[in-house]
């Protein structure tokens, strides 16, 4: 009977003596074999799957292949020990016969039989913990901010306690590649590249999600966001996965400026990929409810007629497209109360009568509003747009 | 077969003889027949383990007195029983004693009418031998098959080494009540009244009395298992077979598990176990999550069924393609009966995007309660309109939804949403729905590789004075206005 202990993080240990397999021999010989070759699946989202394979010597008979861990977090539970088909006419079969567990120790011991001496491809699976993995992208608009040129970088941290000299990783997207990983060591990967993407520069005023820029004085915040499509040319073939992006503009003269930093959402195919830039201080809206009448319709029973007014003045030089979100529930608790039921609701003859199919809602509206530049004598035209609301059925 | 010095059950023929009297003394000498056979019957739901061994002695006619003691191990001293198997007449134990100075010991007086070799069998229980089943499934990158592999890990913590054992693993958690009340002599119904331990000491009695009845098959004698084992170069046979209410799993051959190891055994392996796909909005199962799970059948059709599959963990990858694999998931798996189905939950798929739009809500058939008395009016007929002093006492409230899906992966896949909706609700849509039970709506949709669906559909909610049921009622017809 043979003996073959494998011994992790060092490689592979061959054991060979006359040991009964059942006590662990005091006097070891021993041979090391090494990785073959190492993958790494980052596929899943908390999950890194390591899986070597290593030519194993056997002898004709009964074999005991010993793998031990010590000091890195292997989960023994996923521990799977596949022996590859052989790829020669006259190769040994072999396969496992037991898996013993010693007491006290990170190790186990395979019994594998094979048909006669000879050597075997084995593939060891298990999940490692400390491996960790993140992606973040750099984002660089054009001068006039039409298109991006985008590239989507792969971090992984090695706080697992073991080297791999050459491993093969995959992360779910992107491609597959092959890099050294050391101890502590942490890699970052350019993973994909888009190229000139269409990027749409967003200018949004939206009194719950983004609040006021001064409640007194009804001014609302404006932010603006880099918006692209996880659609068409390069993208959408895959989703994009969370991350932090850098964002940066060409300067025009060889450069790029810094503009900031967002956290990037995981972004499905046909879904918008949305980066914050900041508040945008040219563009001032202003929101007042104009109206809010109420008329009975029998016993405790109301119609609410709402009119909200934008008074919107674009102090930059070039046009823009002004987006104006609402919560019509928002609307109606701040202007009759919380009753806890869904409002009823029709657009009423106010400017903003479209709004945006995709966008909107039982309870959202979303409408988009074209700003001219500011007059050619400095002056913003001050323009004026109102909704209006019939909230059906409240009590 | 060498002798085995790390035996710390053991058994000693005393040398120094006296009729029926205790070999109580200082100096004593002692042969110590080796154990021949050691079967283990596991039966987990109560760390309890059955071990039966057989020795031979060598006899002299008269009295014989034998020594058996269980130095730290978890032998329970009061279950230990004497039998002899070969010769079955000729042979009598005459007593047992306890003896006060020398705990974990025992002796018996075996009388012999003649000078005789003996095969005796020594039973007993112990605990702190366990077993546990887990499984490994591969699925095919195509997902259309799988590779189910079962394994049995027996763990020995009880303190004795068992070598060459025959290992019979019960299966399955026996239904003890009866059992219990028989033994306390109480009617099942006022079983709550026993103590706590007095309960767990009926309830380990009460397993024991199961356990022992199907005795093991007369046990072979071969002193040439281990050498007949090393030649033995495919994997384990595990033998199943039913009893009762229960299974038992025999492991083929003997297995040796020093004190303080565990050993892990392929139990079955099943290659391309036909499996399929599907996508289940369940949140009281799955949570809120649109959840991808693998389905397949224990019967003999998917090449399984041959037995129950007991608790274990089941770890679940997919062959990626690329000569690797994909860690999906480890969940337990509960107990699965012959024919039953497994699901096996992968959680969420980010290839699958579910998305639930309220697009529309309107109210009506308002009726109205007047001047807070029983006349109810609805409002809109025999001309009622500004009924000042009335409430709105029942409406129906109208949502309508809209479910998308979109589904990026590379295969067509299949959908099954559930929602529970409480209340006097009529579920209007053209999605062919059906009830899964009297207030939760079923509907699927099949959803191809790159594509979306849309799935539109109306909730009446009958509310406040206009409930008159709890349920939900199917109509066909245009969701919305």
């Amino acid at each position: 009977m043979n003996r073959i202990p494998l011994l992790y993080p060092l490689g592979l240990l061959l054991l060979l003596g006359a040991a009964p397999a059942d006590v662990l021999a005091r006097i070891k010989l021993t041979t090391l074999p090494v990785r073959e070759r190492v993958e790494i699946q980052l596929d899943h989202p908390q999950i890194a799957l390591v899986e070597e394979e290593r030519i194993v010597p056997l002898v004709k008979g009964v074999n005991q292949v010993d793998f031990s861990w010590a000091n890195t977090r292997i989960d023994p539970d996923t521990l799977v020990l596949r022996i590859l088909a052989p790829t020669d006419a006259q190769a040994l079969d072999a396969k496992v016969l037991s898996v013993s567990y010693p007491p006290n120790e990170t190790a186990l011991v395979w019994s594998v039989a094979a048909s006669a001496s000879g050597a075997a491809r084995m593939r060891i699976s298990y999940v490692l913990g400390g491996l960790s993995k993140e992606f973040h992208y750099r984002a660089v608009a054009d001068r006039d901010e039409k298109t991006l040129n985008l590239a989507q970088y792969l971090r992984v941290g090695n706080a697992a306690n073991e080297a791999y000299d050459d491993a093969r990783f995959w992360a779910g997207v992107g491609e597959r590649f092959e890099k050294p990983l050391g101890l502590n060591e942490t890699k970052e990967v350019l993973l994909d590249r888009f190229a000139a993407v269409p990027v749409r520069k967003t200018y949004t005023c939206d009194p719950v999600q983004f609040g006021y820029l001064d409640r007194a004085q009804d001014k609302l915040n404006v932010p603006m966001h880099y918006v692209v499509k996880n659609a068409g040319g390069p993208l959408g073939r895959e989703p994009l996965p969370e991350g932090k992006a850098r964002i940066f503009q060409d300067d025009g003269q060889g450069g790029s400026a810094f503009l900031g930093e967002d956290h990037g959402a995981f972004t499905p195919p046909d879904d918008e990929w949305e980066l914050y830039l900041g508040l945008a201080r040219d563009i001032s809206v202003r929101r007042t409810v104009d109206r809010n009448e109420r008329q009975r319709i029998a016993g405790n029973l109301y119609r609410h007629e709402v009119t909200l007014k934008y008074e919107i003045e674009n102090f930059k030089d070039t046009p823009v497209t002004l987006d104006i979100a609402e919560s019509v529930r928002q609307i109606r608790n701040d202007l009759r109360g919380d009753n806890g039921r869904d409002p009823e609701w029709q657009l009423g003859d106010g400017t903003l009568r479209q709004p945006d199919p995709e966008k909107s809602d039982a309870d959202q509206l979303l409408f988009h509003v074209d700003l001219p530049a500011r007059a050619a004598d400095g002056q913003a035209k001050k323009q004026i747009h109102t909704l209006r609301l019939t909230l059906n059925n409240e009590w | 077969m060498t002798p085995h010095p790390t035996l710390r059950a053991l058994l000693c023929l005393c040398g120094l003889l006296l009729p029926l009297t205790l070999p109580a003394r200082n100096v004593d000498l002692a042969t110590v027949p080796e154990r021949r056979t050691v079967q283990l019957t596991i039966y987990n739901s109560e760390d309890l383990t059955l071990v039966r061994e057989t020795r031979v002695v060598t006899f002299k006619q008269g009295i014989n007195p034998l020594q058996f003691s269980w130095a730290n191990t978890l032998i329970d001293p009061t279950s230990v029983d004497l039998r002899f198997r070969e010769p079955r007449t000729g042979l009598e134990v005459l007593d047992t004693t306890f003896p006060h100075d020398k705990p974990q010991t025992l002796y018996w007086n075996v009388h012999s009418d003649a000078d005789r070799e003996a095969t005796i069998e020594i039973s007993y229980f112990t605990s702190g031998i366990s077993w546990a089943a887990d499984y490994l499934a591969i699925a095919d990158p195509d997902e259309r098959h799988l590779r189910l592999e079962s394994f049995v890990r027996v763990r020995n913590q009880s303190g004795e080494d068992y070598e060459n054992a025959q290992v019979r693993l019960v299966v399955g958690t026996i239904n003890l009540v009866e059992k219990i009340a028989e033994l306390a002599q109480v009617p099942v119904g006022r079983l709550n009244e026993l103590k706590r331990e007095e309960y767990r000491d009926l309830r380990q009695r009460a397993a024991r009395k199961a356990m022992a009845p199907p005795a093991a098959p007369a046990m072979e004698l071969s002193t040439g298992a281990m050498a007949a084992d090393m030649a033995e170069m495919a994997p384990k046979e595990i033998v199943k077979e039913g009893l009762s209410e229960y299974f038992i799993y025999t492991i083929e051959g003997t297995e040796t598990v020093p004190n303080g190891w565990a050993k892990r055994l392929r139990s079955f392996k099943a290659d391309a176990v036909p499996m399929t796909v599907e996508y289940r909005y369940r949140p009281r199962e799955y949570g809120d999550p649109l959840t991808r799970l693998y389905l397949l059948k224990n019967d003999t059709a998917s090449k399984l069924g041959g037995t129950p599959l007991p608790d274990g963990l089941i770890r679940v990858f997919r062959a990626n393609g690329h000569e690797g694999l994909s860690y999906l998931t480890t969940q337990n798996l509960k107990y699965v009966p012959i024919g039953d189905k497994i699901e096996l939950n992968l959680g969420v798929d980010p290839a699958v995007v579910f998305e639930l739009v309220k697009q529309k809500v309107y109210r009506d058939n308002f009726w109205l309660r007047i001047k807070g008395g029983n006349l109810y009016r609805k409002l809109g007929e025999d001309g009622l309109k500004l009924e000042l002093d009335s409430q709105v006492a029942g409406w129906d409230e109208h949502t309508v939804y809209r479910q998308r899906i979109r589904n990026y992966s590379r295969k067509p896949i299949a959908v099954q949403i559930r929602r529970d909706y409480p209340g006097d609700v009529v579920f209007r849509s053209r999605l062919n729905p059906t009830l899964h039970d009297f207030q939760t709506v079923q509907f699927e949709a099949k959803i191809q590789a790159g594509e979306k669906a849309e799935l539109d559909y109306e909730i009446i909610l009958r509310q406040g004075y206009n409930q008159k049921q709890n349920r939900v009622e199917l109509q066909t017809g245009e969701p919305g206005r």
